[in-house]
């Protein structure tokens, strides 16, 4: 929302006028509004061009605050593939196709209004339709009017980068699962409302008498009602449990089924006969609760589920730029990363991502390689060195010849180890269902004791008893526990930052042993930064004004330090930038240079003893020191480092402090690592550095096959290389900011900054098994007592109708007023106004 | 009394209708998605408040240009 201080400040201009954040003095203009980077000044201009300027109203009114836009300026061509085109669109009437497209930057309202003008702006769109919650568009266009690539570069300019939907089929095949299921609970509930208005009038009968015709009849209507119910809406409840005894496991299913057999046979015997209790409403009520709880859980999980499915296919590279001609500076086309064969040669310019594993033909550049290997100083390539898949080029154009491209680079690898381990992850039994095998034990005791007792009166009445035992004792309540619980937990926990993919680690995180952290990214703000600065503020705001004008990593960690104070404009002009060594140019007419050593030493400055000696130390702890020259004399040195998040210390204490042993896993050198690790009282022999990807796997994989471990292994983590090890720990979790890879591997997603919504995390699972436990033990209670009744033969058909409702409802109230993530929803209101110290 | 006989099949005959209804709702996706079409209505009420500049959809000539007129 934006707040009367910000238009305040649009006016001013200070604030950008597409997302509000703070505008640098030197972007700050006279003429028209300021913006905070091109992107946004691109997609406001687009937006105005268009005559969209309510957007801003719409952002302002029903929406979270903008995010500063991304326009990637690609031309999509690899949108227009044919094969691409076959395989992920669907023919529609009149030669219309339908696409699936994922779009990046999907915030609020306010982009559903935006996205969904499209058809006006470009025509041969003749519809779209944006799902907020899954970020999916679904475009119907004309091929014969508009390419998909002129579609993807509106949607670009928009600041939405749109990528092929390609686990469409996927989220399609998920989709039919939840209609088929929704039907199931429409059927249950409708017929077991009117069953109940059908047995209302039996029960009334049975006190103010009711003539038999009328009685016969009644009966014989509510079992055909009760059909529908049975046969269809009943089936996965049968389903599972027939599927449970043949692989011999007893779960809560087997005595549900169990008694909506018995009950349905035995009241359908009743009604031919014509005498004797029948069940139909409590067994319709029966159904229709736990597929409304059922379909309470999927809905929870449904948004966690539907973002990582659409970032599936996503991984990370789906384009390279092929070169067409001979010459390594021939034009080039995009392409998808499919399409490549060995041997073709593909540009990457400066901020692109590597797509392909391969070997340099031309250029000198830098590439960082953090999420691949969890570096923080990008390293130097130059022609002749091999590249990976994943590195993203921070410097300038190179040309490298594609060695293996997809899924058989050494990222597809890993991402196919991701797949694997996620497909073969067994489904954790829960409380409930281990309570399943005992309980049916009960059930046949209980049942065989009340036959024997009630004999005497004769076998009818005896089986009178069973039966009514079995409704009574049916384990609905038990069955609710856990999803209610559960999806009480997943919507708040979501509403908290929180995104649990899967369940199961909600489970899993009660007991936790171990949590191993990832350093670059996860435990680090995993971007460069100005960590300590040593000289004159004069010299600061000149270096930072220079900055400014280059797009270099180290520009950035000036830019992000002491963000939004107040500064003169500064006239920048002459800008010379020397590639690996730094910048120089003449502000507000002092000649200024920032860079290395070698840098500020070509332009000739001096380094005064004491900046020589601090440089040394900042080196010593494994920052790289950055000279500030003016006017040929250095006057201020910056160290630029990985600076550790804000609330690292405080999580890594209270993890120990609850007994965990905590681990920082890295692929960065041994020595940083231990720098990070040291101030947060993580020892030397429990942070481990120089690890590739399958060393943190391994690592993984040795802990969780432990056998005697006293709890689950967490692994926090964010990069492409943590992936591996994200799926095959018993819990995963994934930080903000982390690659589609992460997201994809790990059960729990962290959309709320940092590492400390780790501890509600745990605090939140240990919570909701405090309230399974109570809800077990409530409807417990209300079976024994049950039970109990109907061994006495006090329990008839009305009994059984008032009793089971009252089970569920005390199970859904004892959900629903749980403290479940309670606190972490607090917390999450109060990010925005915590200020890093 | 004899009209229940009537009556009630009758009544479950209109039960049996909105469930169709339902079942067919559903069947064609009218809750696949639950939160999109809830703020989507919003707009449609925005409509007639003119808005500061151009408003509306845009002209023509400017669609012509538009998606489509990239920088070098």
């Amino acid at each position: 929302m934006r707040r009367p201080a910000e238009v305040a400040n649009t006016r001013a201009g200070t604030a950008c006028a597409h997302c509000g954040l703070p505008v640098p003095a030197s972007r700050r203009r006279e003429d028209g509004p300021p913006f905070c980077c091109g992107g946004c000044e691109q997609v406001y201009g687009l937006i105005q061009e268009w005559g969209y300027g309510r957007f801003y109203r719409f952002a302002g009114q029903h929406g979270r605050p903008l995010e500063p836009a991304r326009v990637s300026g690609r031309a999509f061509e690899e949108l227009d593939d044919p094969q691409l085109l076959a395989e992920f669109s669907d023919p529609m009437t009149q030669g219309r196709c339908r696409t699936r497209l994922y779009l990046e930057g999907v915030h609020c309202a306010a982009c559903v209004w935006l996205v969904e003008k499209l058809p006006e702006a470009v025509p041969g769109v003749d519809s779209v339709r944006l799902n907020l919650g899954s970020a999916v568009a679904e475009v119907v266009w004309d091929p014969g009017r508009v390419a998909l690539s002129r579609i993807g570069r509106a949607l670009d300019r928009l600041g939405y980068t749109p990528h092929v939907h390609r686990a469409g089929r996927l989220q399609e095949s998920r989709r039919q699962e939840d209609r088929a299921a929704l039907v199931k609970l429409g059927v249950a509930v409708a017929c077991a409302m009117n069953l109940m208005f059908l047995h209302g009038a039996l029960y009334a009968g049975e006190y103010s008498g009711m003539a038999s015709p009328f009685e016969s009849f009644f009966r014989w209507v509510s079992l055909g009602v009760s059909l529908p119910v049975m046969l269809f809406s009943a089936r996965p409840f049968f389903q599972a449990a027939w599927s449970g005894l043949r692989s011999r496991v007893v779960h809560m299913d087997l005595p549900v089924a169990l008694a909506l057999a018995v009950a349905f046979a035995a009241s359908a015997w009743n009604t031919v006969r014509g005498s004797g209790p029948i069940y139909f409403d409590s067994l319709a009520m029966l159904v229709a609760a736990l597929l409304g709880a059922r379909q309470v859980q999927r809905s929870a999980q449904r948004a966690a589920l539907e973002r990582a499915d659409s970032l599936r296919g996503v991984a990370f590279v789906e384009f390279a730029r092929r070169l067409t001609g001979e010459s390594l500076d021939s034009p080039a086309v995009e392409v998808d990363v499919h399409r490549l064969s060995p041997g073709d040669r593909v540009e990457v310019r400066s901020g692109e991502l590597v797509p392909v594993d391969g070997v340099v033909l031309a250029g000198r550049s830098s590439l960082d390689n953090a999420v691949l290997t969890g570096e923080s100083a990008p390293g130097p390539v130059a022609e002749g060195d091999a590249v990976n898949a994943g590195a993203t080029n921070v410097g300038a154009r190179i040309v490298v010849r594609v060695d293996a491209a997809g899924e058989k680079t050494r990222v597809g690898a890993l991402f196919a180890i991701v797949e694997e381990a996620l497909a073969r992850r067994p489904a954790v039994l829960q409380l409930s269902d281990r309570l399943a095998r005992y309980f049916v034990w009960a059930v046949f005791a209980v049942g065989a004791v009340t036959g024997l007792v009630w004999l005497p009166l004769g076998p009818a009445v005896a089986l009178e008893r069973v039966v009514a035992l079995l409704v009574v004792a049916c384990p609905c309540g038990i069955a609710l526990s856990v999803p209610l619980a559960v999806s009480v937990a997943l919507t708040r926990a979501a509403r908290s930052g929180i995104y649990v993919k899967n369940p199961d680690a909600l489970q899993k995180l009660r007991r936790v042993s171990h949590v191993l952290l990832d350093k670059t990214g996860t435990l680090t703000q995993g971007r460069a930064a100005l960590v300590r600065w040593k000289g004159s503020q004069t010299s600061f705001d000149l270096a930072r004004a220079l900055e400014e004008e280059s797009a270099h990593a180290v520009a950035g960690a000036f830019g992000a330090t002491r963000a939004g104070r107040p500064r003169a404009v500064r006239a920048v002009s002459g800008v010379r930038e020397v590639a690996g060594q730094g910048i120089t140019g003449v502000v507000d007419g002092s000649a200024v240079a920032v860079g290395n050593r070698a840098h500020v030493e070509a332009a000739r400055a001096v380094v005064p003893a004491a900046l020589e000696t601090h440089a040394a130390t900042l080196a010593a702890e494994g920052l790289s020191p950055v000279y500030v020259a003016v006017d040929g004399r250095v006057e201020g040195i910056g160290g630029i480092g990985d600076p550790v998040r804000a609330d690292a210390a405080a999580t890594v204490s209270a993890l120990r402090a609850a007994g965990i042993r905590v681990l920082v896993l890295s692929g960065d050198h041994p020595r940083v690592v231990a720098q990070v690790a040291a101030p947060l009282g993580i020892g030397p022999e429990d942070a481990v550095g120089g690890m590739t990807p399958e060393a943190k796997r391994d690592f993984v994989a040795r802990l969780t096959a432990e056998p005697e471990r006293r709890g689950s292994v967490v692994m926090v983590g964010d990069g492409v290389n943590d992936a591996a090890a994200l799926a095959l720990a018993d819990v995963g979790i994934a930080v903000l900011g982390g690659t589609g890879a992460s997201i994809v591997a790990a059960d729990v997603v962290l959309t709320r900054e940092g590492v400390a919504p780790v501890l509600d995390l745990l605090e939140g699972a240990r919570s909701v098994h405090g309230v399974v436990a109570r809800n077990l033990g409530l409807s417990l209670a209300y079976n024994v007592a049950g039970a109990g009744l109907a061994v006495l033969g006090h329990v008839g058909p009305l009994l059984a109708a008032v009793l089971m409702p009252a089970s569920s409802i005390t199970v859904t109230l004892s959900s629903a007023l749980s403290r479940t993530f309670a606190n972490g929803t607090a917390k999450a209101r109060a990010v925005p106004l915590r200020r890093e110290s | 009394m004899e009209l229940i006989f009537v009556l009630l099949p009758f009544a479950l005959l209109f039960a049996g209708i909105a469930l169709a209804l339902f079942v067919w709702a559903a069947r064609s996706g009218q809750f696949d998605d639950l939160d999109t079409p809830a703020v989507r209505i919003l707009f449609d009420d925005e409509t007639p408040v003119p808005a500061p500049g151009p408003a509306g959809p845009a002209p023509p000539a400017r669609r012509a240009g538009g998606p489509d007129k990239e920088g070098p």
